[in-house]
């Protein structure tokens, strides 16, 4: 037993950004980019990466909502594929519509989200099989509305969210909206789990669910919200990505197991009760300019998936070896 | 008399980050001797254990088994060397048939094939050596914790080990099959097999020794024959002080009224439960493993309701359906299971102690505002004493007897009024033990009320001010403070004013 | 041992949960067959090519079942399969001699899969959904990027694993049936078997009891991986040459999870065996022949598959005490 002196005498922590492990590999990733290609450190290439950046972040702060309460979600990128082609069928070329379609969008988001928490939480499915099965039948869904291919195209209002570029702005000359976008939902991410409750339940529930219900947490409520809030995410990452690339019937594709990979490499754990918005943010970050870097040396862009594969291993494997040590 | 020792532990010694578990421990079993092993939770009994059985390394120190010096650094050589544990946590395979699980690492096979016939027929033989009554092809999962109890010493007993331990094998047993494992004792003594013999139950530890080994925080305190160690002697030596100070003082006045009360309380576990904490009130229960005593307590916390009877908090009729809206009533849970059911380990001890408060909150309330600000619960947390280099670390890191006070610290700051405990001190040492009974009495005179479920019963005795007994489901009396242990135990095991006559289920 | 109620629970005596499921996938495809006039599906030759449907998931799915009772998980069986069809194309260049060099190459690259994975999860303690779906990506990206040199066809005679057959029973259907019996064997009634089940159930009791732990883990990736690689050969004498696509259009890592689940074997391992996994798969069989001959689209089809995997396996879980994440 440690009687070491009485805990009040210590400073209270600043925010705690510090350190992360995934603003570590971020910043060495990104300068290994700014050496290959120095106008990456201009403020508009800067945006520019933010930018097409955006939904992979945003995702992976939806994924890890879940991630903390020890599940998983398979079903994001079909939901972001489901919000490209629903979107472009139900605007079907009138812009006066795009507002509400993105309400529509959302509405179907929040269903997904609500149906994948509802059965987990009382069928007692576990997540990997419940968020499958929402994969395939939602990836199914969007194919067979759209006909299996890609149909009608997006209207420029729509577009612009993932697009428009402001230019002029003070001290960062250009501004995309989509790092509006992203800088605004990460804020949000980070008030539900900061600014709220919820964050500390949803890091008991995923620590030990028997001790939180106990002790009085609503833990199905705890763990739906989480799917929400996921679901939420892809919807927004499948309007920006809309938005880049326009309507493509595999937008989303593969991009659950990025998220998953972001929050992971950014110090969150698999199964729950550890990890921060800062885990998914700059694991996200660290995926993207991993990306980027790979592009840049003209590597072919199918050994992605490598590299993305081997670093997973390779940050994991470096948890458990740092906590072996400890041990 | 010069028999060489079946087995000769000299000088063990193991230390565990902030812990010195073992300090030149000696221990030495002869060939058919039972020799047993006393000492508090924590006195490094457990640890002793551990390293005989392989599963820990020793800092330091020798093993010798009938004379030859062995290293173990896998459980399997332990079990090659002859040595069989039948650990205090079960280690069987729910879902399998008794006959795979007694033969599990162990099984017949000819190059890799099983011989099912036969181990169902050796199976067979060892289920009626211990007594168990049960087909070799019935699942685990369907028998009740006695008879997989039974099933785990069959397991040892396929070894056909020379040194036999067993560590609190009678826990969950009741009379009948505490006495048919006893008579299991000697007859394997009889054929020469070494047992080490750990228990908390004093009348069966000097029944059944032939030598008795008392530890305390991790030394050896003596090693005696049975006929030299009166139970006075053995309690001293394991607790190092007499136990009149040990517990608190009882109130000096009496209760006040009735703060919760069940009436005609009944679910699958249990029926006819009438039962009452008053103000200022600590309320034993007592009774055997399944008496249904845990079930009082999970009912009283929501967390296996009554499905029929009322309970009431201060005369309001309560919905008691959830732990939810028990917390949300006051009444605070401490588990018997503080790792599995009370602590997120990986969150810190601020965390944890916030639990409640947090669970109840409106999910938009400010966390580290108010109630929930870092300063108010670690004043909280300084109250109850609890003991951490920075209450930002993580709780997993503190010892049992820490991680219990910032427990009851959760329960403190939700301002809960009755705190249902179960095993309370279960795994926490002996300084602790005696802060944590103050930290109750001090929560009952405050006008609270408090409901201890506990196996432990010299520690019933000794800090309730009534002890309600169950049996089979039922409550069979209530006995006031004061009490004898055996007073307890007849009502327990039903053999209050008939003794010796069996009770039809 | 905590405090928890003992208690007994009167088994009724139950149909097992393979029969059942099986029963109701027939169930269904003959209904389907009847109610649509599609007789010559209830031929012979139909339930034939029903079972044939089976092949390529079934051979993966009963590795996953040996990874997922030992209570880890593999989900690198998607890419191991298309590296193993489009090797075994490159290899081979049609050429019939090269067969058995090739079948040698691709379960020697299965087995160095299997090690791996077993490795990072049996010895470098990392979660097996991570260290799988690691070594599948990287297996993934290689394979994408290195696609444009390894391009061939696989020998005419080779096809005969998938086209030719015995007395009128496809030669995949004889491998199919002689793997699952030899693995239900093996689960059943050798130690290995034996070693799994106790792993799965309880690995600290199995470590106690002399098991070592690390090898069974390690043992059952291989079994995995192994399986993968039959798959993924029985798919390239199909296809005729793999793509590096194929696993992963299949869905083969996750749809060989969901039906070793659907079949009874639980995730967290030591309870399940082959015969549900295969009922499984026999499920997915019937409802993709179903909904052929019903005319259902695709898509519609895939919307339906997901429900399906979801409600097949709270009809087991939904009885799961405790919480589930």
């Amino acid at each position: 037993m440690t009687t070491a002196p009485q805990a009040s005498a210590l400073p209270r922590r600043p925010a705690r950004i510090a350190l992360n492990a995934g603003l570590v590999i971020f910043v060495v990733l990104y300068a290994a980019i700014a050496f290959i290609q120095p106008n990456y450190l201009e403020p508009g290439l800067f945006m520019n990466f933010l930018r097409r950046a955006a939904p992979l972040v945003i995702l992976a702060c939806g994924q890890l909502y879940v991630i903390l309460t020890g599940g998983f979600d398979l079903s994001m990128g079909a939901v972001a594929t489901l919000v490209v082609l629903a979107a472009s069928i139900l605007i079907n070329g009138d812009p006066e519509t795009t507002w509400a379609v993105i309400g529509a969008l959302y509405v179907m988001g929040i269903a997904v989200g609500l149906v994948n928490g509802l059965v987990v939480a009382f069928l007692k499915v576990p997540s990997i099989i419940a968020t499958l099965g929402a994969m395939l039948s939602v990836n199914g869904l969007a194919l067979a509305w759209s006909g299996g291919a890609a149909r009608g195209d997006l209207p420029e209002n729509f577009r612009n969210l993932g697009r428009l570029v402001l230019r002029d702005v003070p001290f960062v000359g250009t501004l995309p909206l989509a790092v509006i976008v992203l800088l605004g939902f990460v804020a949000i991410a980070w008030w539900g789990l900061n600014g709220t409750v919820y964050g500390k339940r949803a890091l008991v529930v995923g620590d030990n669910p028997r001790a939180a219900e106990l002790a009085g947490t609503p833990v199905a409520a705890t763990r739906i919200l989480a799917f929400v809030v996921s679901a939420v995410s892809a919807v927004t990452a499948g309007i920006l990505l809309g938005g880049f690339s326009g309507v493509s019937v595999n937008a989303g594709e593969g991009l659950e197991l990025q998220a998953i990979a972001a929050c992971v490499i950014g110090g969150a754990q698999l199964l729950g009760g550890r990890g921060s918005v800062w885990s998914a943010v700059f694991g996200a970050l660290s995926l993207f300019a991993l990306f980027t870097l790979l592009n840049l040396l003209g590597l072919p862009q199918a050994l992605r998936d490598s590299i993305q594969g081997a670093i997973l291993i390779a940050a994991v494997g470096a948890t458990v070896w740092r906590g072996r040590r400890r041990a | 008399m010069t028999v060489e020792p079946a087995l000769a532990m000299t000088g063990i010694r193991k230390a565990f980050p902030g812990v010195r578990a073992l300090d030149a421990v000696d221990f030495e079993c002869l060939p058919g001797e039972v020799h047993a092993i006393c000492g508090e939770n924590g006195a490094g009994k457990s640890t002793l254990m551990k390293i005989l059985g392989g599963s820990y390394r020793p800092d330091a120190g020798e093993i010798r088994l009938a004379g030859r010096a062995v290293h173990f650094t896998h459980p399997r050589q332990a079990a090659e060397a002859g040595i069989a544990i039948i650990h205090q946590e079960l280690s069987l395979l729910p879902h399998r048939t008794v006959a795979e699980n007694i033969f599990m690492g162990r099984e017949i096979a000819k190059r890799g094939m099983l011989d099912k016939a036969a181990m169902r027929d050796r199976a067979a033989g060892l289920l009626a050596r211990v007594g168990a009554d049960v087909d070799p092809q019935t699942l685990v999962s369907s028998l009740s914790i006695a008879v997989q109890q039974l099933v785990e010493i069959a397991k040892a007993l396929l070894l056909d080990a020379r040194i036999l331990v067993m560590d609190e094998p009678t826990a969950a047993l009741d009379e009948r099959d505490s006495r048919t494992l006893l008579n299991l004792v000697r007859i394997l003594r009889g054929e020469g097999v070494s047992i080490v013999y750990i228990s908390h139950r004093m009348p069966e530890v000097t029944a059944i020794a032939d030598r008795i080994t008392v530890l305390k925080d991790g030394r050896r305190i003596w090693t005696r024959r049975t006929g030299e160690a009166p139970v006075g002697e053995i309690v001293r030596a394991m607790v190092g002080r007499d136990l009149k100070d040990f517990y608190p003082a009882p109130p000096s006045s009496a209760p006040g009224p009735v703060l919760l009360a069940v009436e005609e309380g009944a679910n699958a576990y249990m029926r006819d439960i009438a039962f009452e904490v008053r103000t200022g009130e600590i309320v034993g229960v007592a009774g055997l493993e399944d008496s249904g005593k845990a079930a009082l307590a999970q009912a009283l916390v929501g967390d296996a309701p009554l499905t029929s009877g009322t309970v009431f908090l201060r005369g309001q009729p309560l919905a008691l359906r959830t732990p939810r809206q028990a917390t949300a009533a006051g009444i605070g849970y401490l588990p018997g299971d503080r790792k599995g059911e009370g602590l997120a380990l990986r969150q810190s001890v601020r965390d944890n102690a916030l639990l409640a408060l947090r669970a109840i909150a409106g999910l938009f309330t400010r966390p580290e505002h108010g109630r929930l600000a870092p300063d108010a619960i670690d004043e909280k947390l300084r109250a109850m004493d609890v003991r951490a280099a920075d209450f930002g670390q993580e709780i997993g890191t503190l010892s049992g007897g820490n991680q219990q006070k910032a427990i009851i610290a959760r329960w403190l700051a939700q301002e809960s009024d009755v705190l249902v405990f179960v095993e309370p001190t279960r795994g926490i040492d002996i300084a602790a033990k005696a802060a944590i009974y103050e930290t109750m009495r001090r929560f009952a005179d405050l006008g609270r009320g408090i409901v201890v479920v506990s196996s432990d019963m010299p520690e019933l005795i000794g800090i309730a001010d009534r002890i309600v007994v169950m049996h089979r489901g039922r409550m069979a009396g209530t006995v006031p403070r004061g009490a004898q242990e055996e007073d307890v135990m007849h009502l327990a095991l039903g053999t209050s004013g008939a003794p010796e006559k069996e009770e039809s289920p | 041992m905590t405090t928890d109620i003992t208690r007994i629970t009167p088994r009724a005596p139950r149909l097992p949960v393979s029969v059942l499921l099986a029963g109701l996938s027939l169930g269904f495809y003959i209904i389907i067959a009847l109610s649509t006039g599609e007789t010559a599906q209830l031929s012979p030759s139909g339930i034939l090519g029903l079972f044939q449907r089976m092949v390529a998931l079934g051979l993966v799915a009963i590795g996953q079942t040996f990874v997922i009772l030992v209570g880890s998980i593999d989900l690198s069986v998607a890419a191991l399969i298309s590296a193993v069809a489009v090797l075994a194309s490159h290899v081979m260049q049609g050429d019939p001699t090269m067969m058995l060099p090739a079948i040698v190459l691709c379960l020697g690259l299965c087995l160095m899969v299997g090690l791996i994975n077993g490795a990072l999860v049996a010895y470098g303690g990392i979660n097996p959904l991570i260290a799988t779906l690691g070594t599948g990506l990287v297996i993934q990206g290689v394979l994408a990027a290195s696609f444009g040199m390894l391009q061939g066809a696989v020998a005419r005679e080779f096809q005969v694993l998938a086209y030719g057959g015995l007395l009128g029973v496809p030669y995949s259907l004889v491998l199919l049936a002689a793997l699952s019996l030899a693995a239900a064997f093996v689960l059943d009634r050798t130690l290995f078997g034996a070693r799994i089940y106790a792993v799965g159930g309880n690995p600290d009791g199995a470590r106690l009891a002399g098991i070592r732990t690390e090898q069974v883990i390690l043992s059952a990736h291989v079994v995995a991986s192994l399986f993968a690689g039959a798959s993924g050969l029985y798919l390239a004498a199909r296809l005729q040459s793999g793509t590096p696509w194929i696993g992963r259009d299949g869905i083969y890592d996750l749809e060989s999870i969901a039906v070793t689940v659907i079949g009874g074997t639980i995730l967290a391992g030591g309870k399940g065996g082959v015969a549900g996994t295969l009922a499984g798969v026999l499920l997915f069989a019937s409802l993709d022949a179903g909904f052929n001959m019903l005319g259902i689209d695709a898509f519609l089809k895939q919307v339906l598959r997901g429900a399906i995997v979801i409600a097949a396996v709270a009809v087991h879980a939904v009885r799961t005490k405790g919480h589930v994440a």
